[in-house]
Order: C-alpha cells, then sequence, then structure tokens
C-alpha cells in the first residue's frame, strides 16, 4: 500500500454535476478494491494550455489514495476506456496530507504579494464578505 | 584615456549582468581587482525557508519556464542540480495535464 495522486481531467462539456459522478464512480472502485482515498478535489474548470482530443477547457479532478499498485493499474484502465475522461496522471507519493492542493488556493490578484521572507500577505478581515456568517446579521442589526 | 574607456565598459557589463535588479549600492567597491561583480546566486528550492517542488503549483513552476514554454537552464536561474532534476520531472508532469504548454509561440 502506497500514497498515489490521479489527476484526471473531464470532457469540458459533462454536466457539473456528471463531474462529481464520474469522481464518486472512481472512488467508489478503489474502496472496493480495499484502497483508501484520503481526498477528493475538484479544481473546476480550467483552460488547458494546448487542446487535448479537440477540447480546450476541461475539469480538472484529483483523488488522493492509499492504495496497491494494481488498484492503481485497474484505475488507468477505467480511465483510458472512458470517453469522458481526456487526460490522467497518476504518480505515487512518498506522504499525502489532508490540507488541500496549491490548486485549490483563491487565485492571487496584483499586488497581493508577501513580504520578503515569504510570509503571506496581510489582509483586511473586513474585505471578506460573509468570513462569520453567525456574527454579521447581528452587527447589521 | 586607455583606463577610463575600461572602467566604463566594466560598468556596463555589470549593468548587463544585475538584470535581475539587485540592489547593489556599493557594487563600485567590490569592483575593484574584478573584471566585474556577479551576484552569487541561491538554490530557491534548497535551504531551510523553501518550498517543495510540485507539479501542481503551476504560479511556481511558470518561473522556470520560459516565455516559449522552455525549461530555463539552471545557471539563469540558480537552480542546483538535484532540484533542477526535480524541477524538469515536475515541469513534465505539469506539460502532461495541459497546466503548462509544451511549448507557445509568445
Amino acid at each position: 500500500m502506497s500514497f498515489y495522486e490521479v489527476v484526471f481531467i473531464v470532457r469540458p462539456d459533462v454536466a457539473t454535476n456528471q463531474v462529481e459522478q464520474i469522481s464518486t464512480k472512481f472512488a467508489d472502485l478503489i474502496k472496493d478494491k480495499d484502497g483508501k482515498v484520503i481526498k477528493t478535489e475538484q479544481w473546476g474548470l480550467k483552460s488547458l494550455a494546448y487542446r487535448v482530443k479537440k477540447h480546450r477547457k476541461g475539469y480538472y479532478v484529483m483523488l488522493g489514495i492509499e492504495a496497491s499498485g494494481s488498484v492503481v493499474n485497474e484505475v488507468e484502465r477505467q480511465m483510458r476506456l472512458s470517453d469522458d475522461i481526456i487526460r490522467f496522471l497518476s504518480i505515487r507519493v512518498n506522504a499525502m496530507t489532508d490540507e488541500p492542493s496549491v490548486q485549490m488556493a483563491p487565485p492571487r490578484r496584483r499586488n497581493d504579494r508577501g513580504d520578503r521572507d515569504g510570509n503571506a500577505p496581510k489582509r483586511p478581515t473586513s474585505s471578506r464578505p460573509n468570513a462569520n456568517p453567525a456574527t454579521a446579521p447581528a452587527a447589521a442589526e | 584615456m586607455t583606463d577610463t574607456q575600461t572602467t566604463a565598459t566594466a560598468e556596463t557589463t555589470t549593468e548587463s549582468t544585475n538584470t535581475k535588479g539587485s540592489r547593489d549600492n556599493n557594487a563600485g567597491n567590490r569592483l575593484i581587482g574584478k573584471p566585474f561583480f556577479r551576484r552569487k546566486k541561491n538554490c530557491p528550492f534548497s535551504g531551510p525557508r523553501s518550498s517543495d517542488i510540485d507539479y501542481k503549483d503551476v504560479r511556481t513552476l511558470s518561473r522556470f519556464v520560459s516565455s516559449y514554454g522552455k525549461m530555463l537552464p539552471s545557471h539563469i536561474t540558480g537552480v542546483c542540480s538535484s532540484k533542477q532534476r526535480e524541477l524538469a520531472t515536475a515541469v513534465k508532469r505539469a506539460r502532461h495535464l495541459a497546466l503548462l504548454p509544451y511549448s507557445s509561440r509568445s
């Protein structure tokens, strides 16, 4: 059993809930074969850097799994057969954390840069709307 | 006459090598006895506070790729050789997932 990251790209002309269906289908397949799905990340509809099977955009999904190599082979075989998946990449990683990957981070704006030591930029808490929905209506009253 | 000419050329070469905007106010002092001053580059991935190389981190990877999409040589970016090899696999993975282009025109 080792950790794997399986990233795949779903055709852009499928419905959004169908993307989740596909990812749950593969998650179930992994669970059936005694694998563990540690995290599922939907990166959303992203534009591709080049055309893949005539598509310029695609839904990116990443599964972080703990399984044996034969499970990954089976997942890759299913992905090759699937018409909805236009590209996939599965790699073994040494460790896996629950933290979301960089792709899940919100897009950074132009002057949204940290200081010289590489710390995160200080942002005013008021700029985030509905950061704490419990207190927001109370303040309005 | 020839002396002033050589110093002038030395200064122009320093300016061209410091294209990364290094804040060197006393570059002239360090230039004594040397043809030109070159700032020591440090590997951005080795060291205690450096980040990991990740094929998903397109923002970081794109800093080590030319505008045509080719990987920059390590003598320009200052990446050490072991990290350059890691970086190469990360860029290739990102290219496979269409996160980075294999080649781009601009």
